[in-house]
């Protein structure tokens, strides 16, 4: 009897111990750059996963800045311990492909657990590469404009028509500066990223090879109309003290405070902070208007601009890495479908003012009257909405693309202090970005 | 006089061996990984690697950038350890006056070394911005000028120079005041009575026996001015504006941590080495001499 009680304790044992096994769950990994709120919201959603299915368990880390998170996948990748789910900033793309250390998602994905016509297309084209999704936009923005509605009264414009072309920007900085309203007209950061923006406003591509989609990048392309015209414009608006900074390059919030200190009437900056800005104004006793990227009326390579090209998606994409185990990588494709799926992307759009990724979640909004409710995202869609799909608008892939942007930038504070001309300064950009461009693509091939 | 002395030669390598072994892993390992990675070309933090010779050394000399960011980073320096080191022994020697409250002077001086840097340069930013900083205020209501601090290369090399030089005082006044108050006052008595004025008191005896000590600083002084003073650029300018406070330090981290080209870092890892170790040389044999370390 006592043999027999054994012999049954110890098959249930191996028994229980078999469907332990079993239940274990697929265990990954996924480090992303979001500290403060969004690192808790980040938190709650993939507590929310882990709950909603048994079967994965995610662990998330917060690994610093974009740049720290993508220095810490590679290192891990080297040895042999890389994380399966890893946020990469846009402009990191062609890095991140050359690392080797990824797959595209869509080579993971089963029927119609993807639906890629959901998307929206201005966000996913930056990160479709050769016409598969290779990664899924997380965290997605542009520029917009925000201005300050009671200062436009003051200066005696209309506050319901901001300026939409260079040309009008002009114009309505002069009357703001002049009439006293505000001491300057405009403020945005001292940012290559802006002069990108204006460049696919046009319809110009960054680098050449198809803006480095068709083939590798092998030369900059900042020497054309464009750039010039963009350049011209800045410094005009600049020496007229129309536009200010901090003095600092890419110092946002050195500009935020300006503009929410009505210093300058006028603010581009990124999508992602319409829900701070509504409060700063709320908290600040003015009206908050936002508008389009304003974009030059003038002909660029015998093409008459009639309006606005659109914009470029900025901000930052999940992707997975291979030589996991086949369950770990589609464990990894199952979370950041889920994550970035319909109803979190509305959540995410809510909690921060980046854009949901899906043209289902635009439906949802509209049902929910959030644009009624909050009429500064409007601009910002409707910027989104209608922009061009071109090689320009897709925005250019360059491995060596956060060097570029301080050479850019370089030119840009070289006009703007008077030290070289809009021409002598994009010369020189051009030879030093193309030297850049040429000594990463020898590293990598 | 009789030494106590280990017997054998096992036991004192036994004992000095866990800081040996830190030395050689934190140490010793990684500056010869930077020597051998100055000469390859590196993709991705070393997931790809191509022998190079001395490529990057060569890019490194030959292009105007680099030689601007040499000469910046000498002019800094030159200034952070001459002005820095005067005004803090003039101040320590002032701090050592026996008046009221001399020692909460001392503890106010050791403050700003208390700061961390990234504490210390955002105060200064908010300070010295153009647009809503107290500095600017306060000037364009007494003289009405708003000097642009950090968008004009020759104020923000100025102002790099002014905050390190004011994060460093505390640590020198600290080792000043320490040396000071060694100095011998029958000495100073003495030579008050042979008729020595304050001022020849001070550069003959004074100065000269606290020659060890500025030797000392000396040294950290330029250790500090070289590397120190990366934390302040890298928080105030990002290395700007149009890279005139782009010294070799942030330099070579831009290069390195931003723009991935780990190799052409390494190699400009080498020549700070190398250049702060001829520095240090050149002292030793010159001033190194004349330091007086007492004794009869």
């Amino acid at each position: 009897m006592k043999r027999v009680l054994v012999l049954v304790m110890l098959g249930l044992l191996v028994f229980s111990g078999l469907a332990l096994a079993q239940a274990k769950p697929v265990q990954i990994t996924f480090w992303h750059a979001f500290g403060g709120a969004r690192q808790q919201w980040v938190a709650r959603r993939v507590a929310d996963f882990n709950y909603t299915h048994p079967g994965i368990q995610v662990s998330v880390q917060f690994k610093g800045s974009y740049r720290d998170t993508l220095n810490a996948a590679i290192l891990a990748a080297q040895q042999g311990d890389a994380p399966n789910v890893v946020q990469i900033f846009e402009i990191g793309t062609q890095l991140a492909l050359d690392s080797g250390i990824f797959m595209p998602i869509q080579d993971l994905v089963i029927g119609p657990e993807f639906q890629p016509d959901d998307y929206i297309s201005a966000l996913t084209d930056y990160y479709k590469i050769n016409g598969k999704f290779n990664s899924i936009p997380w965290n997605s923005s542009n520029p917009v404009l925000f201005y300050n509605k009671d200062i436009f009264r003051k200066a005696g414009l209309d506050p319901n028509k901001p300026p939409r072309t260079f040309e009008e920007m002009l114009a309505d900085s002069k009357q703001i500066v002049e009439s006293g309203a505000a001491k300057n007209a405009i403020t945005w950061p001292l940012h290559s990223w802006f002069f990108e923006q204006w460049m696919a406003n046009m319809g110009e591509n960054l680098v050449n090879n198809g803006n480095g989609r068709d083939a590798r990048a092998t030369e900059s392309l900042l020497t054309g109309d464009g750039a010039k015209t963009i350049l011209t414009w800045w410094k005009e608006m600049a020496d007229k003290g129309y536009w200010t900074y901090s003095g600092r390059v890419e110092d946002w919030d050195g500009s935020d405070a300006i503009f929410i200190s009505g210093q300058a009437a006028m603010e581009i900056t990124s999508t992602s902070d319409v829900t701070q800005r509504q409060n700063d104004a709320a908290a600040n006793g003015f009206e908050l208007g936002t508008s389009y990227l304003p974009y030059p009326a003038i002909t660029v390579g015998g093409r008459k601009l009639t309006g606005p090209e659109g914009v470029i998606v900025g901000g930052a994409s999940l992707w997975i890495t291979k030589d996991h185990p086949t369950a770990q990588l589609q464990a990894a494709k199952t979370f950041v479908l889920w994550f970035t799926n319909t109803e979190n992307s509305i959540a995410w759009h809510k909690a921060t003012g980046y854009f949901p990724i899906h043209k289902s979640a635009i439906d949802v909004l509209k049902v929910q009257n959030w644009f009624v409710l909050n009429p500064a995202y409007k601009a910002a869609f409707d910027q989104l909405l209608n922009t061009k799909p071109s090689r320009a608008t897709q925005g250019a892939l360059i491995g060596a693309f956060p060097q570029v942007r301080t050479i850019i930038e370089q030119a840009i504070e070289k006009v703007i202090a008077g030290k070289a001309t809009v021409d002598a300064a994009l010369t020189e950009a051009k030879a030093l970005a193309d030297k850049a461009i040429q000594e990463y693509n020898q590293s990598v091939e | 006089m009789h030494q106590a002395r280990f017997k054998g030669k096992l036991i004192p390598f036994l004992l000095m061996a866990p800081t040996l072994a830190i030395l050689v892993l934190f140490l010793y390992f990684p500056v010869l990984q930077t020597f051998r990675l100055s000469l390859f070309r590196v993709a991705f933090l070393g997931l790809r690697k191509k022998f190079i010779g001395f490529a990057n050394f060569v890019d490194l000399f030959q292009s105007p950038a680099y030689l601007h960011t040499v000469l910046i980073t000498l002019l800094i320096a030159a200034a952070i350890v001459v002005i820095g080191l005067s005004l803090s022994l003039a101040i320590s020697v002032l701090a050592n006056q026996k008046v009221r409250g001399a020692r909460v002077y001392r503890l106010l001086l050791i403050w700003p070394y208390a700061l961390s840097p990234a504490v210390a340069g955002i105060i200064w930013l908010f300070m010295f911005s153009p647009g809503f900083g107290i500095v600017n205020y306060l000037l364009s209501i007494t003289l009405h000028i708003a000097p642009n601090w950090l968008g004009d290369p020759v104020l923000a090399v100025i102002l790099i120079i002014v905050v390190s030089i004011w994060k460093n005082i505390g640590y020198n006044v600290v080792f000043y005041l320490a040396a000071l108050q060694n100095v011998n006052t029958d000495i100073l008595e003495a030579a008050a009575i042979d008729g020595a004025g304050p001022w020849r008191r001070f550069r003959s005896i004074t100065f000269a026996l606290l020659s060890p000590m500025t030797f000392f600083l000396l040294i950290t002084n330029i250790t500090y001015a070289f590397f120190g003073i990366f934390g302040t650029v890298d928080i105030m300018t990002k290395g700007g504006p149009i890279n005139g406070t782009n010294v070799m330090i942030y330099n070579l981290y831009r290069d390195g941590f931003q723009y991935y080209k780990t190799g052409f870092a390494a190699a400009q890892s080498v020549i700070l080495f190398v250049g702060v170790i001829i520095l240090t040389i050149i002292q030793f044999r010159t001033s190194g001499r004349r330091v007086y370390y007492g004794g009869t």
